[in-house]
């Protein structure tokens, strides 16, 4: 069996997995990324110098039955290491949860607050993300969108705070903020939605460059028209209290209210029920995962794309007014790359929206464990971003791969429960390249392997 | 005069749920041209893809040249002297003839280092030549017919040493004179000891081309006869298991007023060719006009246009007096239009989706199945069982994904869950194509009962058979322009098959009909290959 056909075998596995062997994948993907960090953490261990070992690798000495016999050993080897993988992996995820297995534990502590707050962003970033991709569409801009969201949201706010005040203040500015910024993050994902439906852009460029756009404008405003006086950054001044998330159950430093995240979790019910109940989910999943069949249904292809697409900036830019009302309380340009972790929280999640909450979590808990880990251990900043790195990255690929090779291999032909028909009677259809030889349904690949055969031999050539 | 060039012996392929095929015997003496016959599903294709290595047989051992063989893959196959040419081809289309076929075996120079040109268009043309294969070395492959490529693939199979050539449905792409020429073909590689075996499910070119014919149903060897010593009825016998009833009763009745009235449409096509030609036609309340034609002479766009999947660029289609022309597919919908397309699978149903979700397909914003923008899929669910029981869709699970379907079954969904909307125009195309025959025939009834209930119906068709049962008035379509319009009732297979071809009854010095009925048997000169058309799709109809 070649390497390749070993590929798509796999492939073809992955993409037929179920939802508890896909959580079990991604279990044993973490279990590696670990096993894989530890090793790392050994090696820059065993690379920088320090007073004392943190970590000392050796084996037993004596073995044997205490009270009966032992027989010593010598001491072969006897290693140490600058760095502890224990500790450092017991910061990083125990820690971001303030310790939950210690008897002491306090679930309002501040670290769980600061896990939270990344959570919550997070999963409106990853909503943005999965959204459009079960529309189709690969929208990268969720970062432009949410930092339009975000400014927007914080000037006018500013603007209207003065006109209400007190108690109706408190009540109807947080969800006003919230409402701009979903209509102007929304606006601003409509941009790429438009030009897909209309002039055939592709929306993977058109996104990516309006990020760049939206970066470039907000720190143009920011620093020029709308800068606070009194702040050597760029920054516009602060909103009124009134105005921001009021924070509850964990104080107020940390910068998390718990209404936020229970504002999240609607906002991902609402979306699982948009998609699976409503008429216009059963549109987007169906553009989504067969355009042609969609159109067939009198599906609008164009609206469609539009409508979702400005569904997923409105979630982008509601992630910039959570930012903005809950954890920094004014603007301030270098908004961190929530948007484009939400891509991943959304492939984590297999695009499903009650799934993002639980890939937010994982990534909320990794981002706050940082910071733990930097202040337990003296591991530099940059090897836990590489340790974190290497987690996302291999939770994240299964479900990626699975993406893939549903392209590759589409469920329905690479499912073998249909051997004859689909090549007989698909003889006169268009656009039929795979599926008439199905024997590429099976072993895969018909195509590779017809003329793989006389390809291989000549593979030098390229 | 040996032992046969290939032997199958007691092979068996199960796939998760379906025996796709059951201990199957299949001897092919060596010099001798054996097919394949049975229906869409009966595995063949499953059959011959064990033979080129593609599936590993659940049992059963697969014997070339008295050695047993053990295929892992195509390679192995290729290897012992077996090459197979799939129903789509594999050609590199800006490339030359000459690189297709030697692709991946190219002649080198310079220890390897590079091809030599010069004796790979030798080689080809030694090679087209031997057989007599009609083929320009240095033409591209986009720019030759597809009775070309297929050729080239044959060539390109030869080149690698083939002995036993296998065709998956070789003529399900070809003009009917192509077939007669791929039919020389095949007699030629025979007589110089080459064996073939190709899968069809067409009667008469099993008849026409073959040695020996082996058929298949339900994925079982049902029986092996000698081409010259059966009859089409036996062999119809054992492709069915049961006699094929076609006459329909089709009771009078009043039509009413006109559904559709299309008047002038020209459809140009994604090439820029205009498939459909300034076409006008009508269907009345309770009529059943049926198209018949050649596969691709524009049937598809004319149903698109109708149907509102593709924009004309003249003409008006009025349903029920109403302009449709500039309404979108789901205005159309809405207005009553059913459709069952020709392609299920991209367009008939989501196949990611379950039966129940593609229950609602088409009427995702309609009530019963959605009220203020929100589904009920309660409905939906209720719905589909009915359409499952009722249209006998097997496994008869609506929670099954459309993909989990056979062919079969996925097709009988799709004409249920369109006929049971209550449409007032229902839309055609090729309802019964690949359904099992008691499935045919209830698909045949409900059409008419809804027909006695008033409804107009479009029935496309490239089962003549079919359309000629069914349909009160029946189009001729060629070429994007209706040949002409016949009552079905006085018009032979023979007429509609010069029909079909192009030919014209008015056109020509003699009297209509009087041409066609002599052209059917003596075929005039300068239409000797469009009479081939009528034949084979006359044939083909089954």
């Amino acid at each position: 069996m070649s390497v390749r056909e070993r590929g798509r075998r796999a492939l073809e596995r992955l993409v037929a997995a179920s939802a508890v062997e896909r959580a079990l994948i991604s279990l044993a993907s973490l279990v590696l990324a670990v096993a894989i960090g530890t090793v790392i953490i050994l090696v820059a261990g065993r690379m920088t110098t320090c007073d004392a070992a943190a970590f000392v690798l050796t084996h037993p000495t004596s073995v044997g039955v205490p009270g009966l016999f032992r027989v010593g050993i010598p001491e072969l080897f006897r290693m140490g290491f600058c760095h502890d993988p224990v500790t450092v992996f017991d910061r990083l995820f125990l820690g971001a949860l303030a310790d939950p297995l210690s008897p002491g534990w306090d679930p309002l502590d501040g670290q769980i607050a600061v896990t939270l707050r990344e959570t919550t962003v997070l999963v409106f970033t990853g909503l943005s993300v999965a959204l459009a991709f079960r529309a189709g569409i690969f929208n990268i801009g969720t970062q432009g969108q949410m930092v339009v969201g975000a400014l927007a949201t914080a000037l006018v706010v500013l603007w209207v705070a003065p006109l209400v005040s007190g108690v109706v203040g408190a009540v109807l500015l947080v969800p006003f903020g919230l409402l701009v910024g979903a209509a102007f993050g929304g606006f601003y994902g409509a941009i790429p939605g438009a030009l897909k439906a209309y002039a055939d852009a592709n929306e993977v460029i058109t996104t990516i460059m309006l990020n760049f756009i939206a970066t470039g404008v907000v720190l143009f405003l920011v620093s020029e028209v709308f800068k606070d006086p009194a702040s050597q950054a760029n920054q516009t001044v602060p909103l009124p209290d009134d105005a921001l998330f009021p924070p509850v159950l964990f104080g107020g430093r940390f910068g998390f209210s718990v209404l936020a995240l229970v504002f999240a979790l609607a906002a991902v019910l609402a979306l699982a029920y948009l998609l699976s109940r409503t008429s216009f989910g059963y549109d987007i999943r169906t553009s989504g995962v067969q355009p042609q069949a969609a159109e067939y249904g009198g599906v609008d292809a164009r609206r469609t794309i539009v409508a979702s697409m400005t569904l997923s900036g409105a979630l982008g830019g509601l992630a910039g007014a959570v930012y903005v009302l809950m954890i920094l309380g004014n603007f301030e340009t270098g908004v961190p790359a929530y948007g484009f972790d939400g891509i991943t929280v959304a492939i984590l999640a297999g695009n499903n929206p009650l799934g993002v909450p639980f890939a937010a979590l994982l990534f909320g808990v990794l981002k706050s464990g940082t910071t733990v880990v930097q202040f337990a251990t003296d591991v530099p900043p940059q090897l836990v971003g590489v340790l974190r790195g290497l987690i996302i990255l291999f939770v994240a690929m299964p479900e990626f791969f699975r993406m893939l090779g549903r392209r590759v291999v589409p469920p329905e032909r690479g499912r073998p429960t249909e051997p004859g028909t689909a090549a007989t009677d698909g003889g006169r259809f268009r656009g039929d390249d795979a599926r008439s030889a199905d024997g590429e349904q099976v072993r895969g690949g018909g195509g590779d392997a017809v003329d793989g055969p006389g390809r291989d031999p000549g593979g030098g050539r390229e | 005069m040996s032992q046969p060039a290939v032997e199958l012996r007691e092979i068996t392929k199960r796939f998760p749920g379906v025996v796709a095929n059951d201990e199957v015997d299949l001897t092919v003496e060596r010099g001798s041209v054996h097919a394949l016959l049975g229906e869409n599903g009966a595995g063949k294709t499953t059959l011959m893809n064990v033979l080129y290595g593609l599936y590993e047989p659940t049992d059963g051992t697969v014997v070339v040249d008295g050695r047993e063989r053990g295929f892992d893959s195509p390679r192995d196959a290729i290897d012992a002297g077996v090459g197979m040419i799939h129903q789509h081809f594999m050609l590199v289309d800006p490339m030359t003839v000459t690189e297709n076929i030697t692709l991946g075996n190219e002649p080198r120079r310079f220890g390897g280092l590079a091809v030599d040109r010069e004796r790979a268009r030798r080689e080809v043309v030694e090679l087209s030549e031997r057989y007599g294969f009609d083929v320009d070395p240095d033409a591209r492959i986009e720019d030759v017919s597809v009775g070309v490529q297929q050729r080239v693939e044959i060539l390109k199979a030869l080149y690698r040493g083939a002995d036993v050539l296998v065709l998956d449905e070789p003529t399900a792409v070809l003009t009917p004179q192509e077939v007669e020429d791929l039919f020389a073909v095949l007699a030629e590689l025979t007589d110089q000891g080459k064996t073939v075996v190709f899968i069809t499910h067409k009667l008469g070119e099993a008849m026409t081309a073959a040695d020996r014919i082996t058929v298949l149903r339900d994925g079982r060897n049902v029986g092996s006869v000698a081409a010259d010593e059966t009859t089409r009825e036996e062999l119809a016998e054992l492709m069915v298991g049961r006699e094929v009833l076609l006459d329909v009763e089709r009771p009078a009745t009043d039509f009413g007023d006109e559904v559709l009235d299309v008047a002038g449409l020209t459809v140009t096509d994604e090439r820029g060719v205009r498939a459909v030609d300034d076409l006008s036609l009508s269907v009345r309340e309770g009529e059943i006009f049926g198209v018949a034609g050649v596969d691709g002479n524009g049937q598809r766009e004319l149903v698109e246009a109708i149907t509102g999947l593709v924009r004309p660029d003249d003409g008006t289609i009025r349903l029920e007096g109403a302009d449709l022309t500039d309404r979108s597919r789901r205005e159309r919908i809405e207005a009553g239009m059913s459709y069952v397309p020709e392609d299920r699978q991209e367009q008939g149903l989501v196949m990611a989706f379950a039966l129940v979700e593609n229950a609602i397909l088409g009427s995702q914003h309609a009530p019963p199945f959605a009220r203020d923008g929100r589904l009920d899929w309660d409905r939906a669910g209720e719905h589909a069982d009915s359409v499952v029981s009722e249209y006998d869709v097997r496994p008869p699970d609506a929670r099954t994904e459309a993909g989990d379907l056979s062919g079969g079954n996925q097709q009988k969904f799709v004409v249920g869950r369109e006929l049971e909307r209550d449409p007032t125009l229902l839309v055609a195309a090729h309802p019964t194509r690949g359904v099992d025959v008691g499935s045919i025939e209830f698909i045949h009834e409900r059409l008419l009962e809804l027909r006695a209930q008033g409804v107009g119906i479009l029935l496309v068709s490239s089962k003549l058979a079919e359309v000629q049962a069914l349909s009160d008035r029946l189009a001729v379509i060629y070429e994007g322009e209706f040949v002409d319009v016949v009552d079905p009732a006085d018009t032979t297979e023979e007429e509609l098959g010069l029909l079909m071809a192009g030919e014209r009854p008015d056109t020509t010095g003699d009297p209509g009909t009087d041409t066609a009925e002599r052209g059917a048997t003596e075929p005039p000169e300068e239409s000797t290959g469009e009479t081939g058309t009528a034949d084979g799709s006359g044939g083909g109809g089954e």
